[in-house]
């Protein structure tokens, strides 16, 4: 049974491809989505989606298939150089620009999509990927991307750590804050590119956003998160094909690949939602943290407290699951 | 330029305790030249004129919203100084930054943030360490000194976020003392911390204080200027005074720093009503 679910489906070459794809961008969105998530960049990250579009459309109008790529990453590059010049100046209200940014990118993109015979079908493309149709070229990018952003990541992770912990301080250290912005930026809108022909540019903010956001809820640690990221990221990829295989060759039900390994996401959160107050108890205990009673260990539940919503959607699912969060309480 | 000493207080325990405050008067740590500081076109701060001299430890003193933080942000080079100038170590603020080390208010971090105590104080160490390396042991020993110095050794694998305001407020000292710095800038780091850790930090300081180092604290609590800091600057929105704590905080210069809400008791004594 368990052969047939996880396994079977994989035998077929096109299937193994999508999972070659979905392993590696669970691998390298898990991680940058950590910095993410620390840095609140959520909604960053989904403008970023909306302002690459007009360059996927661009690069497919001028070169087709392989256009796209080398568009979005140009869209991606001025992207990430304009938000990072919005946040140094104080007198643009960032969340405005970021909003004016997105959408007139985004209508932009339609605009010249509309002009082609087949809109429908490519905007549809465009927006929710094709993960069964990648080829080992497409996964060549994707890997050479993860590296890049890896060897980035790793070089820079005590800055980066600092800044999203204290920027005035890093400032006050001699750090250019705008500078590691700026890193951070591209690094988001490399993996955004990177992820557009496999889950679309709609679907790329659950990659980067849910499996941190879950880590977050399981660990106080950041090499720890990492780990839970990467993880959840790649069994998120695995079950969202697996279950997207079944149902459309077993049950006759159509599911669209790149959606369901979001959905399968979505189902790992909150299920870390549910399991993280146990985690974390069992994690402090295994520390040898002062027993319960004490002031110390009264002050640390209060601090804690509930999980902080991280973005919006963490926000949704905290309102739609209180007595998750009623038992982490309990839990402490 | 003098080497980067490892100990905050080698260059003045070399020049001797006799001749050592004639060795200081010539290298002030922060020269204030007619400095007027402005965020865009508005003035926060004008006129302020003045000498922390190395080695002592100064009181910036004055209301909520009269300039004390952006005083040392300008320090920092992290605020522009509209006119006149601001020397630090006989450098621009700026270029001065390496050896200058920043405690900022432990209320501004977010408590959520997954970083443990010890990761914390470690972070005062990355620029030393450079870009890529990890710290090695030597920072880790220098970071553990520090926090222990503060008093919270046994808190180093704790998250940030669980400890108390005063608590944090070490750590963050102590990730400053990890700089090594020569010059200390702490923004209110007297503000809703219970006795415990005000003792703490008291006793911290004033381990810093024998090492040499110039320590210019912002504070609205004037019997601490009177007790820990040998020198004052007043300020509100320009300054009332600097120099000597003893002569510069007057009854006359108070009044008219704080305005109403400064209440003679009898004499020379006045009390600053909480603004």
């Amino acid at each position: 049974m368990l052969n047939r679910l996880f396994v079977e489906p994989f035998a077929l070459p096109f299937m193994q491809r999508a999972l070659v794809e979905m392993l590696l961008l669970g691998m390298l969105a898990g991680v940058v989505g950590v910095f993410v998530v620390l840095r609140r960049l959520a909604f960053l990250s989904d403008a970023l989606t909306h302002t690459i579009f007009p360059g996927v459309v661009i690069g497919y109008l001028v070169a087709q298939e392989p256009g796209v790529v080398p568009g979005a990453l140009v869209f991606a590059v001025l992207s990430a150089v304009l938000f990072t010049m919005f946040a140094a100046n104080r007198r643009v209200s960032q969340d405005a620009a970021l909003a004016i940014l997105l959408t007139s990118f985004f209508a932009l993109g339609v605009v010249l999509v509309s002009r082609q015979r087949s809109y429908t079908a490519d905007l549809t493309a465009f927006l929710f990927g094709h993960v069964l149709t990648v080829d080992s070229a497409e996964i060549t990018q994707t890997g050479a991307v993860a590296g890049a952003v890896a060897v980035a990541l790793f070089a820079l992770r005590k800055e980066l750590l600092l800044r999203a912990f204290d920027p005035q301080a890093a400032q006050a250290m001699g750090y250019r804050v705008e500078l590691l912005d700026l890193i951070l930026n591209l690094v988001i809108a490399l993996v955004v590119v990177a992820a557009v022909k496999a889950v679309g540019t709609l679907l790329v903010i659950a990659l980067l956003v849910v499996p941190a956001a879950a880590a977050r809820l399981l660990s106080d640690r950041l090499a720890v998160m990492t780990g839970v990221a990467v993880t959840l990221g790649m069994a998120g990829g695995w079950l969202g094909l697996a279950a997207s295989y079944e149902a459309s060759v077993h049950h006759g039900v159509r599911l669209a690949s790149g959606a369901t390994v979001v959905l399968a996401l979505v189902v790992l959160y909150v299920l870390a939602l549910g399991v993280g107050p146990f985690a974390r108890l069992l994690w402090s205990r295994a520390r040898g943290r002062l027993p319960p009673g004490t002031t110390e260990a009264a002050e640390t539940a209060e601090a804690a407290g509930a999980p902080a919503a991280v973005d919006a959607g963490e926000r949704l699912v905290a309102r739609l699951a209180p007595d998750v969060l009623k038992l982490e309480e309990h839990g402490r | 330029m003098r080497e980067p000493t490892v100990n905050p207080g080698a260059d003045a325990d070399a020049a001797g305790d006799v001749g050592g405050d004639a060795v200081r008067e010539h290298t002030p740590a922060v020269v204030f030249d007619r400095a007027s500081i402005a965020y865009g076109r508005v003035p926060v701060l004008e006129d302020v004129d003045g000498v922390v001299r190395a080695g002592h430890t100064v009181a910036l003193v004055g209301p909520n919203g009269g300039g004390k933080s952006t005083m040392i942000k300008a320090m920092l080079g992290l605020v522009p100084v509209v006119r006149g100038s601001i020397q630090v170590l006989g450098r621009t603020p700026v270029r001065a930054r390496r050896d200058v080390a920043y405690v900022p208010q432990a209320d501004t971090l977010d408590p959520e943030f997954p970083v443990s105590v010890g990761q914390v104080v470690l972070m005062g160490r990355y620029r030393r360490v450079g870009w890529v390396r990890r710290p090695g042991g030597a920072d880790r020993r220098i970071a553990a000194e520090a926090l222990a110095a503060v008093g919270l050794a046994h808190r180093v694998s704790d998250r940030f976020g669980t400890l108390s305001g005063g608590q944090r407020q070490r750590v963050l000292l102590a990730r400053a003392m990890t700089q090594q710095p020569k010059l200390l800038l702490l923004d209110e780091p007297f503000n809703g911390v219970d006795a415990v850790s005000q003792e703490a930090l008291l006793s911290a300081l004033a381990g810093l204080r024998a090492g040499g180092a110039t320590v210019v604290v912002s504070t609205h609590d004037l019997s601490l200027a009177h007790l820990a800091c040998d020198d004052v600057c007043l300020l509100n929105r320009h300054q009332f005074g600097f120099g000597p704590t003893g002569a510069t905080l007057t009854s006359e210069r108070l009044r008219a720093a704080y305005g109403g809400a400064a209440l003679e008791l009898r004499g020379d004594s006045v009390i600053v009503a909480h603004s």
